[in-house]
This record gives C-alpha cells, sequence and structure tokens, in this order.
C-alpha cells in the first residue's frame, strides 16, 4: 500500500504555520514576515523539485543523472562558498571537492551493487551526499578562519622555530577535522535510538519493510560519514596554504589572505 | 651578527644600524613603538616595506627562512605552548629538521631550572612561570646563535620574574648567544643588557651602552621617557 496525504489533509498545514505565526505576533518577535516567505517559499520550491524529479525519473538514466547531480553540486558549491568568501580560490575547490566525493562515493555504489544506476535512487542518494559534504565544507572552511585566528600565537610559534606552513597547521587540521568527525560519529552512535533518521521514516512510511529501510539507511548513512570526512579533510588541506604567503608568514588580516593570489 | 638598513614596516619609519655577535641588545621605548615589529623582522615572521635587513654579512632573503628561523630564536611575549606535554613542546624545533636527541631534553630543562620530573607533565598543569621556561627552553632545544625576546618577564609576578631573568643571564653567558630583548623594565634592561636601542615615533632616538645611557640619557626625549 502506498500511503497518500490528500490535498484537502495537506492545506490543514496551515495550523502548523499558525503557530509560530502567533508566537512571533504575541511576542513581538518581527519574524511574521520570515515566517509566511518561508513557508510559501518551502512550499513552492518543494513542488517545483517533485515535479522536476517525475520529470527526471522518466528521463534515460544517462541524462537525467548527470543534470540533477551537475544543478545540486552548483547550487551547494555557492552555499558552501559564502562561509569561504574571503578565501582566494574558494569556490573553484569547494567545486572540485564536491565532484571528487560524488564520483567516488557514487562508484563504489554502483561496483558494489548497493544502489542501481536509476534517477530514482541516485538522485536523492546524491542529494544527501552532496547536501551533506556541502555543510561540511562550509563547516570546515567556518572552523579552519576561527582556529587560525584562535591560535595566531601557537603559529607564530611554531614559524618562528622553522616550521614549514604545512607542519606549523597540523594543529589547525587535526582540529578542523575534528570538529568536522564528531558530530557524525555521535549521529552513529545513537542512530535508530534517538530519533529514526529521515530516510528510513520515509522508506517506512511508503511501505517499505523496516529491516529494508534499515539497510538503505546504513548504506546512506556510512557513505555521508566518509563524504562528510573526505570533504572536510578536502577543503582543509586545499586552503591552509592560503594563510600563508611564499615566504612562509602568517597572514593576519583577511585583505592580505584576500590579496595573496 | 645583524645590519639593518633604512628598513621601514609600520610603525617603524627608518632604522639603520648593526649588532655585532655576542652582544646584549635591549629594545626599549613607549608601547606601540613597533618593538615587536622589530623582533619580528629579524625572526623574518614579517617583512619589512623598505630598507634591507642583512643576517652575517648576507641578506635575510637569500638565507633559507626556516633555517633562519632555527637560528635566530624567538621567544614570544605569550608562552603559545603547543598541546601536550613538556616533552612534545622541547622535540617540537629539532623534530623539524630531524635533529632531535633525546639526550637534550635534560638538558633543556637544566638550563630553565625545571626537574626532569616535568617533562611528561601536560602543559596546562603548569604554572605561568613555568610555562614561559618551557617555552625559552623550546627555542633552545634549536640550538639558536640568536636569541629573540619578546618582553619574556612581563606576564610574570615580580619573583617569578627574576627567576626567569636569572635563568636567562647564566643561559646567555654560557650559551655565547647574542640577544636582543624588547623590555619595559628598566631594571631588568640594566641587569641583562649591555647595549640599549630606545625607539620611540618608529624611529631609533638613543643607541647607547647600558647602564650609562639610562643614567645620562643624551636626548630629552629619553630623559622624559625614563622620567615617565
Amino acid at each position: 500500500m502506498t500511503p497518500e496525504i490528500s490535498n484537502q489533509s495537506l492545506a490543514f498545514l496551515v495550523i502548523f504555520v499558525i503557530v509560530p505565526l502567533t508566537l512571533s505576533y504575541y511576542y513581538q518577535l518581527g519574524l511574521s514576515k520570515s515566517v509566511i516567505w518561508s513557508t510559501i517559499r518551502g512550499t513552492l520550491q518543494l513542488f517545483a523539485i517533485g515535479y522536476l524529479l517525475t520529470y527526471l525519473f522518466d528521463l534515460p538514466a544517462l541524462i537525467g543523472i548527470p543534470i540533477m547531480v551537475s544543478i545540486m553540486i552548483i547550487v551547494a558549491t555557492f552555499h558552501a562558498r559564502q562561509k569561504g568568501k574571503e578565501l582566494p580560490y574558494a569556490w573553484p575547490i569547494i567545486f572540485v571537492g564536491l565532484i571528487a566525493v560524488e564520483i567516488s562515493v557514487l562508484s563504489l555504489w554502483l561496483i558494489t551493487d548497493m544502489v542501481q544506476f536509476r534517477p530514482s535512487e541516485v538522485i536523492p542518494m546524491s542529494g544527501m551526499i552532496i547536501g551533506n559534504s556541502m555543510v561540511a565544507m562550509g563547516l570546515a572552511l567556518e572552523r579552519m578562519k576561527s582556529e587560525f585566528k584562535e591560535n595566531n600565537g601557537r603559529l607564530l610559534a611554531a614559524l618562528s622555530l622553522g616550521a614549514e606552513p604545512k607542519q606549523a597547521s597540523h594543529l589547525i587540521v587535526q582540529r578542523t577535522l575534528n570538529a568536522a568527525l564528531i558530530p557524525n560519529i555521535d549521529q552513529l552512535k545513537t542512530i535508530g535510538l534517538v530519533k529514526l533518521p529521515g530516510m528510513m521514516t520515509g522508506l517506512i512510511l511508503g511501505g517499505v519493510e523496516p529491516v529494508m529501510a534499515i539497510k538503505y539507511q546504513l548504506v546512506i548513512s556510512l557513505s555521508i560519514f566518509s563524504s562528510v570526512s573526505l570533504s572536510a579533510m578536502f577543503v582543509t588541506l586545499a586552503m591552509y596554504r592560503f594563510f600563508f604567503n611564499k615566504n612562509k608568514q602568517l597572514l593576519e588580516t583577511e585583505e592580505e589572505i584576500r590579496s595573496r593570489s | 651578527m645583524f645590519r639593518f638598513e633604512n628598513v621601514s614596516q609600520e610603525p617603524l619609519k627608518d632604522l639603520t644600524f648593526t649588532i655585532e655577535k655576542n652582544e646584549k641588545v635591549i629594545l626599549f621605548g613607549p608601547s606601540g613603538a613597533g618593538k615587536s615589529t622589530l623582533l619580528y623582522l629579524f625572526n623574518r615572521l614579517h617583512d619589512p616595506e623598505t630598507g634591507r635587513i642583512e643576517y652575517k654579512g648576507k641578506s635575510i632573503r637569500e638565507h633559507s627562512v626556516t633555517n633562519l628561523r632555527k637560528n635566530v630564536g624567538l621567544v614570544l611575549q605569550a608562552p603559545n605552548l603547543f598541546p601536550g606535554t613538556v616533552l612534545d613542546n622541547l622535540k617540537y624545533g629539532p623534530s623539524l629538521f630531524d635533529e632531535w636527541d633525546e639526550s637534550q631534553a635534560k638538558t633543556l630543562l637544566e638550563y630553565v631550572q625545571l626537574p626532569t620530573s616535568y617533562l611528561d607533565r601536560d602543559v596546562n598543569q603548569l604554572s605561568g612561570g613555568e610555562k614561559q621556561r618551557v617555552s625559552l627552553a623550546r627555542t633552545l632545544a634549536n640550538s639558536p646563535e640568536v636569541l629573540l625576546l619578546d618582553e619574556p618577564t612581563s606576564a610574570l609576578d615580580y619573583r617569578t620574574a627574576e627567576e626567569i631573568e636569572e635563568v636567562l643571564e647564566q643561559l646567555i653567558d654560557e650559551q655565547q648567544l647574542t640577544m636582543v630583548m624588547v623590555t619595559h623594565d628598566m631594571n631588568q634592561a640594566k641587569r641583562l643588557g649591555d647595549r640599549g636601542l630606545f625607539i620611540m615615533d618608529g624611529n631609533l632616538q638613543e643607541d647607547g651602552r647600558i647602564p650609562e645611557m639610562l643614567e645620562n640619557p643624551k636626548t630629552k626625549l629619553l630623559a622624559d621617557f625614563l622620567h615617565d
């Protein structure tokens, strides 16, 4: 049985919007406009994607998959780039990184027969990989910037002792990767106990047997784990060098970093 | 050892002076005069906007950056120790050049008068004075020829500062180091230095022997500074 929510039922979702709206009005949060706008925008976006996906799923895999995956990577690149605007070459590095992560994960899925090369499987699964990688890259960039600022003295100390920028940044890279991995480690530890992951919930609601749903969830959770690690490592290792000039001196202001290239 | 020729780097304007081997130079002047900036130039953590700096008769740009930094050791104002143990910090510099020898550890701690039992101690457990000693030992581990000190005792209480000073005095004599130290403490300057460079408004205002220049300043600027 495929469950379906009727359009009339859907209309009652308005009630769920009235709650935050009332709160905003009552406590004068000034968020009413944002609440309405984000709800409308979110709804339209989802329907548009719904129709687009229906269309793409009907296309031959070799056309539908590249189109949608490219769109996802481009949007994700521009989104993640926001966190590293002041760094030179931020967007090409993120772009290449996302492509590399997507290709490696996808190839593994296909080679091991975990996922079939069908738009209806590859597109949603890739979306999760690219989305999580995008967040991981953005967080890694932000974290790296703040670690560089926070550890300014230690970096100077390391350089002053004769360390190469790579050696001096070791601590920063370590901490950035640590910060990127810990939420995923924690999530994996409690997966299924605290909350059922979204994908699994969706499959179960869609009528798939729980054990089957878990298999898919495992594939996606572990793939996300590895792609998030890869993403964070990729941007960190590609970007740390922009905090130094060719004379192995630490650049301390945003202007210096921006004008480095 | 060092020669500065018309060097400028915000806020320093136009500095020319030479430092000979084994000199113990005190850099002093009001806050913001550019004293720390000057130390960073010696160690090439910064490069001057204009002018030329020579080390051992050769422009510092012609030396390998990492070797220069190893030979011209800098002790920063804050200890800035690396996370880990005291030993991790001591071996950091020499390990970069594959020169670490375990037997060094004991000697280094002796230099800064810390017991050997401290080697395995986590740096978070150290007091302010102990951290500064480790920071000094970490720089000495590289066997530098020149020791640059950026107000090494400014964050410490009077007694701890005096202890560090004693350590420094002994070290510099024993190791035949050339020293350039920034300090605000004129008594410390008298105890540790033999030459003073007084920097104010970005310029070298007076260059003389210590303690003579502190007792009989030639310029009104220095007299006023010492009076304040």
